[in-house]
This record gives C-alpha cells, sequence and structure tokens, in this order.
C-alpha cells in the first residue's frame, strides 16, 4: 500500500512537473493566439458584413454587385484556401509594389521573384497574425453580410413605414428601426457565424504561427530523445482531447454570451422573441 | 448611402484606422521582432541535430555549432524554425539565411543551394524495423517502406524499391517513427544517428535490420548562391571551429562518436 502511494506519487510528480516545463508553458501561452484571432477576426467579419450587407441592399447597381460577388464568391471558396491564398497573394502584390521602385528594369524582366532583394518582404508571426485576423474577417464577413442582409429584411415594412409617418429622417429610420431591430433576428445566426470562425482559429498553424494546434501536435509526437524531454510514444491524441475539451469550453462559454445578448437585444421590443 | 471601398478602410483618414491599430499592436505583442545579423533555418524536431528541448528552445548539435560560428564570425544569429519539405524554398526567398538543419549534401540539392564544407562526416542510413522482423534485402518486395519526403533517404526508396513496394513519405521525421511503432510501415529509412536513440528508445520494439545504406555526403550549411560574403564569412569560421577541435568536442557530446576534423 505504502509503496504504491509512493510510486503515484512520485508519478504524479514528475507528471505534474512534465505539465509545467517550459514546452507546455508555451503551449498554455499560445492560447493567446487563439482568443485574439477570434477576437479581431469578429471584429473585421462584423465590419465587412455590415458593408457587405449595405452594399448588396444599395441602390446603387455598381455597389449591389460588389456586394453580391463579395458574400458569393467569398462563401463559396473553402476558408482553408482563402486562409493560404490571401496571405500569400497579399504578401506578393506588396513585394511587386516594392519591386516597381526598388528593383531595376532589368532585374524586374528576369523573371526572378522578388526581383531583387530589396523587394523582398519578410513576414514573421506578427504580420501573419494580422492577415490571418483579415483573412477571418473577409471570409466570415461574407457569412454575416448574408445573415444580415436578410435580418434588414425581416424587419416589418410597416414598422419602417410607421416611423417615416412620424417624419423621421431616413438616416433615422436606418438607424434606430431597421437596423436597431435587425439584431433580434441576426444573432441567432451570427452566433452561427462566430462559432464558425472559432473553429476556423484552428488553421492559424497553417500560416506558420505556433499556435495551440501546432504545439499540440508537437508535444504529443513520439520522442526517444532523453535529452528533448520525456521519452513516450506517440501522445498525439491525449493532446488532441485536451483541444477538444478547449474548444468545447469556449463553445459554451460563446453560446451563454449570446443567449445574454439576445435577450438584451430584446428588450423593450413588440416582437416576440 | 456612404460610398465605402476597401480602398478608403486603409486610408489614415478612414475609422477603419481605429481597428487596424490595436490589431497591429496585437501582433507586436505576440511576437516581438528581434533582428540579427544572419538568420539560421532549422527544422526543430531532428534529435540529436535539432530539436526543441523541454524549456521550449531549440537545442542540439547543430544550434551549439550554429551559435559558436557565429561567436567565432563576430556576427549575431538567430535560428527560425520551418518546416523540413520547405526548409530550401525559403532559404531562397529570404525568410532565413542559412540552413543547418542535418542536410546532407547531394549534387541535387547543390543545383539550387550552395553548401559549406561539411560539420557532420557521411553517416550510413540504417533501416528500423519491428524488432522480430525478418527482410531479404536483397530482394524485397511486398513491403511498406517509408522515409521523411525530400530526403536523400526518399530518393534512395524510390530508385531502388519502387517496383513490388508500397513507398510512404512523412512530413516529419516524429510522424515516420510513430508510423513504424504503430505498424503502418514495415520499414523505415533514415540517417543512422537519428535512428539509434529512436530504437534505444523503443523499449526492445524497434530494432536496426539490414544493412547500411552510404547515400549523401557529409552534413553541411546550407547557403543562398548569390551569398558569397556571407559564405566566405561562415567558411572560415567553420574551418577555425574544426581546427581547434570544436566541432569534434560538439560532434562527442550530442553522438557520442568520435570524429577526426581537427586533423583534416
Amino acid at each position: 500500500m505504502e509503496g504504491l502511494i509512493t510510486s503515484l506519487s512520485e508519478l504524479t510528480g514528475t507528471n505534474l512537473s512534465y505539465l509545467f516545463n517550459g514546452k507546455h508553458l508555451a503551449w498554455y501561452a499560445s492560447v493567446r493566439f487563439t482568443i485574439l484571432a477570434a477576437f479581431f477576426g469578429a471584429v473585421l467579419a462584423l465590419l465587412f458584413g455590415m458593408l457587405g450587407a449595405s452594399a448588396k441592399r444599395s441602390s446603387f447597381a455598381p455597389f449591389r454587385w460588389f456586394g453580391s460577388g463579395y458574400i458569393t464568391m467569398v462563401r463559396g471558396v473553402p476558408d482553408v484556401l482563402f486562409f493560404l491564398f490571401f496571405p500569400l497573394a497579399f504578401e506578393q502584390f506588396v513585394e511587386y509594389l516594392f519591386s516597381l521602385n526598388a528593383c531595376t528594369v532589368a532585374e524586374r524582366a528576369s523573371g526572378k521573384w522578388p526581383p531583387c532583394n530589396a523587394a523582398q518582404w519578410y513576414l514573421s508571426t506578427s504580420e501573419y497574425f494580422v492577415m490571418a485576423c483579415v483573412s477571418l474577417g473577409l471570409v466570415y464577413g461574407a457569412f454575416a453580410a448574408n445573415v444580415i442582409h436578410g435580418a434588414m429584411r425581416a424587419v416589418p415594412e410597416s414598422q419602417l413605414e410607421a416611423a417615416r409617418a412620424y417624419g423621421f429622417t431616413k438616416r433615422q429610420v436606418y438607424w434606430h428601426f431597421q437596423v436597431r431591430q435587425m439584431w433580434i433576428y441576426a444573432l441567432p445566426g451570427l452566433s452561427n457565424v462566430w462559432m464558425l470562425l472559432l473553429k476556423a482559429t484552428a488553421l492559424l498553424s497553417l500560416l506558420q504561427i505556433a499556435d495551440i494546434v501546432q504545439w499540440a501536435g508537437k508535444l504529443g509526437a513520439a520522442n526517444y530523445f532523453p535529452a528533448a524531454g520525456l521519452v513516450h510514444g506517440d501522445w498525439r491524441w491525449r493532446y488532441y482531447i485536451v483541444l477538444f475539451l478547449f474548444y468545447i469550453l469556449l463553445t459554451f462559454l460563446s453560446e451563454l454570451f449570446f443567449r445574454k445578448l439576445q435577450k438584451r437585444a430584446s428588450r423593450g421590443m413588440a416582437l416576440d422573441q | 448611402m456612404r460610398k465605402i471601398k476597401l480602398k478608403d478602410l486603409l486610408s489614415s483618414r478612414s475609422s477603419a484606422r481605429v481597428l487596424l491599430a490595436p490589431m497591429l499592436v496585437a501582433g507586436v505583442l505576440v511576437q516581438s521582432a528581434f533582428a540579427a545579423d544572419v538568420r539560421i533555418g532549422t527544422e526543430g524536431a531532428y534529435p540529436p541535430w535539432n530539436f526543441v528541448d523541454d524549456s521550449g528552445k531549440l537545442a542540439g548539435f547543430e544550434i551549439d555549432l550554429g551559435n559558436a560560428m557565429c561567436e567565432k564570425a563576430g556576427i549575431s544569429c538567430e535560428f527560425v524554425q520551418n518546416e523540413w519539405d520547405s526548409i530550401i524554398p525559403n532559404l531562397l526567398a529570404g525568410n532565413y539565411d542559412i540552413i543547418m538543419a542535418g542536410m546532407s549534401i547531394t549534387e541535387e540539392r547543390m543545383q539550387t543551394i550552395d553548401f559549406s564544407s561539411d560539420y557532420f562526416p557521411p553517416d550510413p542510413s540504417r533501416y528500423a524495423a519491428a524488432a522480430d522482423s525478418d527482410f531479404d534485402f536483397g530482394n524485397l518486395k511486398g513491403v511498406k517502406i517509408g522515409a521523411q519526403g525530400a530526403t536523400i533517404q526518399a530518393d534512395y526508396l524510390e530508385a531502388n524499391f519502387k517496383d513490388g513496394n508500397t513507398l510512404l513519405t512523412y512530413e516529419t521525421p516524429d510522424q515516420s517513427v510513430a508510423d513504424l511503432m504503430a505498424g503502418n510501415i514495415d520499414i523505415l529509412l533514415a540517417d543512422g544517428e537519428f535512428l539509434n536513440p529512436v530504437v534505444e528508445g523503443s523499449a526492445g520494439k524497434l530494432a536496426l535490420v539490414g544493412p547500411g545504406v552510404e547515400i549523401g555526403g557529409g552534413v553541411g550549411i546550407g547557403m543562398r548562391k548569390d551569398d558569397k560574403e556571407l559564405q566566405e564569412k561562415l567558411s572560415a569560421a567553420l574551418a577555425a571551429l574544426k581546427a581547434d577541435g570544436t566541432v569534434d568536442k560538439l560532434i562527442k557530446a550530442s553522438f557520442d562518436k568520435e570524429t577526426n576534423y581537427a586533423n583534416q
């Protein structure tokens, strides 16, 4: 019995120190990428969503085409593809702009990329992170635009008519009646978009950002070399279970938040929600 | 309705700046930039050459050697982790300036990049398999053989065992070992010095089988062809470290192997 306890505490002792070594601390700290990317991605998605929805409803035809085009095209492209395409395309576009000034005509005609070293734009984690946020914003902005567009149309026309009859200006009708009531219809859809966006943060590792997914894969990988830490077999499934639990926890918290928000948006509304 | 275009979002007059500014700050917060003279690309998953240790930092023979070399050359260096399969393209793209990643000197690679003289002697590749297995390497048929992708071993398998066998390649060394342990492949071909600790640490499950295969040259520093100035500087530093016995000492410490670079 005593031997069991000592071996158990010895076991937990080593396990505990294993869970708090520098590698694991770096893993825990990498949660910040996921949280920040989800937050800024969501803010941008909402912004692009509002812009996209407004463009789609615009009375000016080219805006309408732009809005519909954005929503249809971006919604149809797999987010993984967009995630890889946008940062790379943007990087090359910037390098192209640089090269116009920095490189000679001969260098630009050489077909090398980038044409000269001065036009080289080195992307570190920070730049990739910003571009990941913009990608998330663009992709999920298209979904949000669709949701918001639908929600705008769901606001009873009679309400807006009544508002106009009371002499509210066009702008007041838009902001205080249509947009104000739109949220009730949009929130369930937007919470859905938020969930998708949250899940998509697992793609950050594609841009060589050392996020929770990349660390989990590295920590779980079999190690047979004592100098590189604890010798163990393939433990990836253990680490992926932790990721499951982490994302389920985020889902749970998000649902709680959106329920509160829905309640708040519905207060004082004549609509039965 | 107000006309808003993407162009306006990026212009300083737009309210979007309010949004972009904290994002850039957050971007800077997640990793502060440090500008070193020379950036060294490494895989960070190939013990004992290069790996991430318990404290989460890069360690291994090449990390020690790289730091010693930069000190000798009087330049500041920084190691950057990069996946193996894109390690040469990203050197050419300028993400880092040299490669130290257990990379064997081969004719094929020398068409795109230059190598320093070797800092690790040619190392026979070995086959690893389940401890109780037995293969006839003279006439190998119907076997699943694996290697890490874009390596000299992968090329060797392609050239010698393609007919009648199934060849598999892996992105990282540990995935290849994990698949061997799981029985998804029968044989794994890899650098002997990489497989030795794997077989030792497998608690008797794996064994080295068959003959050693001499494939590539020694391991050297990969450098861009047009970087002549840096090439000369680092070659001189490496030659000095070989002459004073530092390279031999570091190899002894990481591989427990005797070499004689000091008297070359």
